[in-house]
């Protein structure tokens, strides 16, 4: 059997008294997409944000190709970091650069590309989430759908082992959602492994490959889509469910 | 007499004889060199404050801005005699005696008068000229006053913290007494009829009135010691050597009245020419001289005072372990004192201060203090600029692989810059005005240049309104070519 990508051991994370994260343990081999889903406040977020350290866990282990984040310095967390690319809710472009330099920025700065090379890869990221011809545009003048394309793009000029999704398209108009869904579901057939919170049980359905249930700082279930859906076995899954898909 | 002695600058001295204990005591216990060391190094340096014709003043000599007067020709025959080159160093009169106990110079010729009160602090030769004092009035009401007892029920007016401004407050009835920083204001106050009559010294008086066929000018009949009228040239603590040897040139100068004879009609003859035009015009040169050094100031410190800017709301914001912590307690204690403290004492610390260790001339340490006190402020604006920035930038360029540091540079402060770029602009129009501050110790900016515009014409508004219109051309200007690049980065 091939090394998991990411493996977690008795993770916790608390803010002063709350208890966010209680204590999970889990594996992503490679190739696996991995849909979290769960009530709001759950811990979706943070349980995605200590994977690459965005937050320090309180206790516990984060692995990343065998090797213990938690124990790393700075300087390697960082080199770490940018194999495990990051889409938000909120896109997080940067307002002051052009699309082409969004995806330039850290290859440049980070990996230390240079110009010609970086610019050659971003126009190809850009065709590939189909945003070529909005290469000199400012993130202002994009929707939605198209900011959370190039914020993808942006993750993936790194040439990440990861993706790790939060939310994507919940700050979308439902027009919108599809085209992100549509690069997401592209990503994972070229086989990325990726780990995806979303709301959006048709693509929890057919992209994912099982099903993270989290809840009051666990992960209450881990299953595959069609058991998830069709046999909840947990009380607080099935509970859920009853209350989205009314 | 001059006695402006600021209680700030007192305050500074006792401050610097506590940080410097040591080195003051050794001075004086060591077998006195003060001769000796002068002779060694072949220059003598003379502070004084040449706005006060004729003791001294600045006069266009060979098209050149020079300093002048009857206290100059005694300071070249003082070099003369003791063998060597003289060279004179303009500044505030207030500043004049912190100058001398800090070394900036070795002697003060600025028409002191040696009260017991700075004999405490320097060493005084003999005196070299004894004056006295005139009432300066309208020459149309000359008939209605005789001397000081003329004026009940009205008002006198003086320069502020002089003896002359002392004498009047004593020695009249039912007089009240004006006082005013300059003579030249006072001059202004007396044609405009705000004060009937101007106390001053003699020559100063004889200057005005022979100068301006408006005036007149009346015995004062004041009663006075002879040390009050009298002028002495001043040393550092403990200087015997040199002050005995100064002591025989001043006999000489004495004896031979020197004063009267050939260095009052010098001066006079450099005021002759120097009032001759008294056109504004005629000072493009002097004004021009005034801007060059205001922006060379205000450039080097929104300069320096952004980058201690950035530097310093770097450090307010640093978080971690106990050297991060001290850092930031130190940045917080360093932003909140100088915004504790009045830029003028900044100014004059710097210039005294640091000039016991390292010897600064007036524009640099006018420009560190400007740029230390801007630095403060605009670390304040920085760090609002920086948390205007949203987390999630911060977020999405950490998960893209870019350190702490590689975040901050290229994706939080180019955002936080342009959110605060008005600010920073306000700072550096402030600074355009501010930047005068730096008058007081002798940089030759626009504040400093129209001061002696006006002692040398006499004129007290025109280089005020010449200076007024300078100023807001240059914030004028200033703030256009900003709002030109704040309408660039807006387009992007
Ligand atoms: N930086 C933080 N400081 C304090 N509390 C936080 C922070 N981030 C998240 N939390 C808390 O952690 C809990 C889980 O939040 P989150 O991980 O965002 O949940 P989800 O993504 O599942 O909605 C919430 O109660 C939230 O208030
Ligand atoms: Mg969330």
């Amino acid at each position: 059997m091939t090394k998991p990508v990411i493996e977690v051991e008795a993770l916790a994370k608390s803010f002063g008294d709350n208890e966010v994260l209680k204590d999970i343990t889990e594996k992503v081999e490679p190739g696996q997409v991995i849909v979290v889903i769960g009530p709001s406040g759950g811990g979706k977020s943070t349980f995605l944000r200590c994977l690459n350290l965005l937050e320090t866990p309180t206790s516990g282990k984060v692995a990343f190709e065998g090797q213990d984040l938690t124990t790393l310095d700075t300087k390697s967390v960082n080199a770490l970091r940018e194999k495990m690319g990051m889409v938000f809710q909120g896109f997080n472009l940067f307002p002051n650069m052009t699309v082409l330099e969004n995806i330039k920025l850290a290859p440049m700065k980070v990996k230390k590309t240079d110009d010609a090379a970086a610019t050659k890869r971003a126009h190809e990221l850009l065709t590939r989430v189909g945003l070529d011809d909005h290469a000199d545009a400012f993130p202002t003048s994009l929707s939605g759908g198209q900011a959370q394309r190039v914020a993808i793009a942006r993750a993936l000029a790194m040439d990440p082992k990861v993706m790790l999704f939060d939310e994507p398209t919940s700050a979308l108009d439902p027009e919108m959602v599809g085209e992100v869904l549509n690069v997401m579901q592209e990503l994972a057939k070229e086989g990325m492994t990726m780990v995806v919170v979303t709301h959006e049980m048709g693509f929890a359905k057919s992209v994912g490959d099982r099903i993270w249930f989290m809840a009051d700082g666990y992960i209450q279930e881990n299953n595959t889509p069609d058991n998830f859906f069709a046999h909840p076995e947990t009380d607080r899954a099935k509970d859920f469910l009853s209350k989205i898909l009314m | 007499m001059k006695k402006k002695y600021g209680l700030l600058l007192a305050m500074l001295v006792a401050l610097f004889m506590l940080v410097v204990p040591m080195s003051t005591q050794h001075a004086q216990a060591a077998t006195d060199d003060s001769l000796e060391k002068i002779q060694k190094k072949g220059v003598l340096v003379m502070g004084t404050s040449p706005d006060y014709p004729p003791y001294e003043f600045q006069a266009t000599v060979n098209g050149k801005s020079t300093v002048v007067g009857m206290d100059v020709e005694i300071g070249k025959k003082v070099a003369k005699d003791l063998g060597v080159k003289l060279k004179i160093k303009s500044m505030s009169f207030d500043s004049l005696l912190v100058a001398l106990q800090t070394g900036k110079v070795d002697m003060v010729i600025s028409g002191m008068n040696p009260t017991p009160a700075r004999r405490k602090n320097v060493d005084f030769t003999h005196t070299y000229y004894q004056g006295g004092y005139e009432i300066v009035v309208n020459k149309a009401d000359k008939g209605k006053y005789k001397d000081k007892d003329s004026f009940s029920g009205g008002t006198l007016g003086a320069q502020t913290g002089t003896t002359q401004y002392n004498a009047a407050k004593k020695q009249t009835k039912n007089t009240t007494v004006k006082g005013m920083t300059s003579n030249s204001d006072l001059i202004l106050a007396l044609q405009s009829h705000k004060v009937q009559g101007v106390a001053m010294e003699k020559p100063t008086a004889q200057a005005y009135v022979s100068n301006n066929k408006q005036l007149a000018a009346l015995p004062s009949h004041f009663d006075m010691s002879s040390s009050a009228t009298s002028s002495a040239i001043a040393f550092r603590k403990g200087s015997t050597s040199l002050v005995n040897k100064v002591n025989k040139t001043v006999d000489q100068v004495k004896k031979q009245d020197l004063v009267k004879k050939s260095y009052l009609p010098t001066a006079g003859k450099y005021l002759k020419t120097n009032t001759v035009n008294t056109s504004m015009g005629h000072y493009w040169k002097a004004f021009l001289t005034g801007i060059e050094y205001t922006l060379i100031i205000t450039v080097c410190s929104v300069f320096f005072g952004f980058i201690i800017g950035i530097i310093l709301a770097l450090a307010r914001m640093a978080k971690g372990g106990v050297l991060k912590t001290a850092l930031r307690w130190l940045a917080t204690a360093y932003v909140e004192f100088i915004r504790g403290t009045p830029m003028m004492v900044q100014v004059m610390f710097v210039y005294f201060g640091l000039g016991l260790f390292v010897n600064l001339p007036a524009l640099t340490s006018g420009i560190i203090a400007i740029s230390l006190n801007s630095g403060a402020y605009v670390a304040e604006y920085i760090r609002g600029g920086i948390n205007s920035v949203d987390d999630g930038q911060t977020e999405a360029a950490r998960s893209l692989g870019m350190s702490n540091g590689e975040t901050m540079r290229y994706v939080v402060l180019p955002q936080a810059l342009k959110n605060i770029w008005p600010s920073l602009g306000n700072e550096f129009i402030t600074l355009i005005k501010d930047s005068s501050i730096v008058s007081i110790i002798g940089v030759t900016e626009l504040i400093y240049q129209s001061n002696i515009v006006r002692s040398d014409t006499y004129r007290g508004v025109a280089p005020i309104v010449v200076i007024m219109v300078l100023y807001f051309i240059l914030t004028f200007t200033a703030s256009r070519i900003l709002n030109y690049f704040e309408r660039k980065m807006q387009h992007d």
